[in-house]
């Protein structure tokens, strides 16, 4: 039997389309199996060390659900999973719908041809793993401008070892509608539980329509997470996203997004900070489609101890899509000699008369500025995660919602 | 009699391998104005870079007291939480790092090592913006990151606001008068001049007897190939200026 792929008895399965999906996505992932060094678009994660071991589906949802534990510090919409599996939320503001995955596929058949029109399962093994599984995750609706932001967090905590969680999201946000959604994945149970996560987001974007897209990955040292997001973004629409990785023992945030429609613009922005052993992967794919499409991308990381940073970003400007302009940015701060980053930029522009450039660049701290902070009386270990902090900065200065931003600055360190 | 604040003794020390500082020998109590001039190459920032602890240096033999306490064998770090403070030539820009979140870690390690209870935000920007007045900074200068797109004037200014903050018992200026016009120099000649008490002392090191016009030397120590080679009062520096560097070089030579 294939490793990942375990019969487990899922809800559902007498309505065709569900297990149909089910079965394309069990037999999609069998065929391409665990990504190895050879797979071209794992090649610097290898991702098959992690997974020599087995992990199966738990959809019991913990055993003591520590709904009351999460605490965020600001005022926001949960919407709680524990273990995988979904718990509760808090009540909504007018203009948001939200509903188990699994509900809205058994009363909405409306909405199951958006499910899976996003995440292709013959090019992302990972979400065809997340399709053969499909029953947990959340339906969010946005139908008009909402202030206060959502956040989706997923709580993990103990019997978690050798479990994976499969959790697909479906994110609709309508014409000229707006909202902010963070994602927050989290643990507190034994430290060296290993369970893995798999997230799928699909996410549609209206006409004039805006989403901003926060997520903290911070799981246990030993756990796994990976997590494709798929976004489409029709005419002056907009997809602005900052992804902070910083948890796990293999961790990948991949992120594409189809500006499909005139005047489309994203802004896909990412931070990793790791040491250890850890391999920490950041993977973006900006397909421009038409003209007058927009893309920004700034992506830093440090990496200290023996982990690995990874960085792969895509632009792609089809061949109509003219006045169009796509950038993006790639710094890193190794902290040791072991440290190790892979980095491969990739340009494919098809169209005249576009603005599209990429850099990518890796230092480490600076000798002089330690010393400096030093000399004025500043630990060494302080100061270094002054310095670190500071590389940080102008990457967390591009969350707008400063309660936000402060949140994720506590993921970070302190900072003055 | 008090122990010094600084006693060098026969100190031999280099970078890369090569030997800088052949056979060095000073000694600064507490109270004190010390000079020490010489001409380019001479090693001057390799001996304040040694005595503060930058990494990359190696000391062959001598022995350097602080307080009399084994100066080389504590972190740069601890040395500044000692009292020592090295006004830099060059000082550097670290941008993301605020000078009133840069100073703050600064003065809370050092009051927190003295056994002193650590400043709270408002009590710190209090303190900041009266000793930031003092040297003609405004506000605004003390909310900008550190030395980030600093004049050669401002970046001076703000070591001499960090010499008032830090309030070390010795502080070394390393060429404190570079890149300085007359307006920048005497501020920051006051600003010096206003921290020297009995209790502590100061080591100017520079290249022309310029600043020594305003910061009155005790002594001045006349520093060429890795050694003082002629010690005097303040007009010892009048007489350099006067002379030039060779005159004292053949001196040394004979």
């Amino acid at each position: 039997m294939t490793k990942l792929v375990h019969d487990i008895k899922l809800i559902g399965n007498e309505i065709p389309w569900l297990k149909d999906f089910r079965t394309a996505g069990k037999d999609a992932f069998i065929g391409q199996g665990i990504p190895t060094a050879k797979t071209e678009a794992w090649k610097y994660t290898k991702p098959n060390r992690f997974f020599a071991n087995d992990f199966t589906p738990d959809l019991q949802g913990g055993k003591a659900p520590a709904r009351l534990s999460i605490k965020l510090p600001f005022k926001a919409c949960g919407i709680y999973f524990e273990n995988g599996v979904f718990s509760h939320h808090d009540s909504l503001p007018e203009g948001v719908e939200v509903l188990p995955l699994i509900e809205a596929i058994m009363f909405r058949p409306d909405l199951r041809d958006r499910i899976g029109a996003l995440a292709d399962i013959d090019k992302h093994p990972f979400a065809a793993l997340n399709s053969a599984y499909l029953n947990e995750g959340v339906y969010i609706h946005i139908s008009s401008n909402i202030a206060m932001p959502l956040v989706f967090i997923n709580h993990v905590s103990a019997d978690s070892d050798g479990k994976m969680y499969n959790l697909r999201n479906l994110i609709i946000v309508d014409a000229y509608a707006s909202a902010e959604i963070a994602e927050y994945y989290c643990y507190d149970g034994e430290i060296k539980s290993s369970y893995f996560v798999n997230v799928v987001n699909e996410i549609y974007i209206g006409q004039s329509a805006a989403l901003r897209h926060w997520k903290v990955q911070d799981e246990a040292f030993k756990a796994g997470h990976i997590a494709l997001n798929s976004v489409k973004v029709r005419a002056d629409g907009l997809y602005k996203s900052l992804c902070l990785q910083k948890g796990a023992d293999l961790s990948r945030n991949e992120t594409k997004v189809v500006l499909a429609e005139r005047g489309a613009a994203s802004q896909v922005d990412a931070a990793y900070l790791m040491n250890g052993w850890a391999t920490i992967d950041t993977t973006t794919d900006i397909e421009h489609l038409s003209p007058h499409t927009k893309s920004l991308q700034l992506v830093k990381g440090v990496i200290g101890g023996q982990a690995k940073g990874v960085f792969q970003g895509k632009i792609h400007i089809a061949p109509h899509a003219i006045k169009t302009e796509g950038y993006q940015l790639h710094k890193a701060m190794l902290l040791s000699d072991e440290a190790e980053i892979d980095v491969k930029p990739e340009l494919e522009i098809f169209a005249d008369d576009v603005k599209c450039s990429h850099g990518s660049a890796s230092g480490e701290i600076d000798k002089e500025q330690l010393f400096y902070m030093q000399s004025r009386g500043i630990g060494k270990d302080e100061a270094k995660q002054i310095l670190i902090n500071a590389y940080l900065n102008d990457i967390i200065a591009k969350v707008d919602n400063e309660n936000i931003r402060l949140w994720f600055k506590s993921f970070i360190g302190e900072i003055g | 009699m008090a122990t010094p604040l600084l006693e060098i003794e026969d100190l031999y020390a280099g970078v890369d391998g090569k030997e800088i500082i052949k056979g060095f020998n000073l000694t600064i109590n507490a109270g004190e104005i010390h000079a020490l001039m010489g001409p380019n190459g001479a090693g001057k920032s390799t001996l304040s870079n040694i005595l503060c602890g930058k990494p990359g240096y190696h000391i062959t033999s001598g022995r350097v007291y602080f307080k009399g306490k084994d100066l080389l064998k504590l972190s740069a770090e601890d040395r500044a939480r000692e009292g020592l403070f090295l006004s830099m030539q060059y000082p550097v820009e670290i941008p993301g790092v605020s000078i009133t979140s840069f100073l703050k870690h600064a003065v809370n390690a050092v009051r927190k090592y003295q056994g002193m209870p650590e400043l709270d935000t408002m009590e710190f920007i209090k303190i900041l913006r009266q000793e930031g007045k003092n040297l003609g900074l405004d506000a605004d200068m003390i909310k900008r990151d550190v030395n980030v797109g600093f004049s050669g004037g401002e970046k001076k200014r703000l070591e001499t606001l960090q010499m008032s903050i830090l309030k070390p018992t010795l502080a070394i200026l390393d060429e404190a008068d570079s890149g300085l016009d007359i307006d920048a120099l005497r501020v920051v000649a006051e600003g010096v001049n206003a921290l020297h008490t009995k209790d502590n002392a100061l080591l100017v090191i520079t290249h022309y007897q310029r600043l020594l016009n305003y910061i009155v030397p005790d002594s001045v120590h006349i520093y060429a190939d890795g050694k003082i080679v002629r010690t005097g009062g303040k007009e010892l520096a009048m007489e350099l200026e006067q002379k030039g560097y060779a005159e004292f070089m053949k001196e040394k030579n004979d």
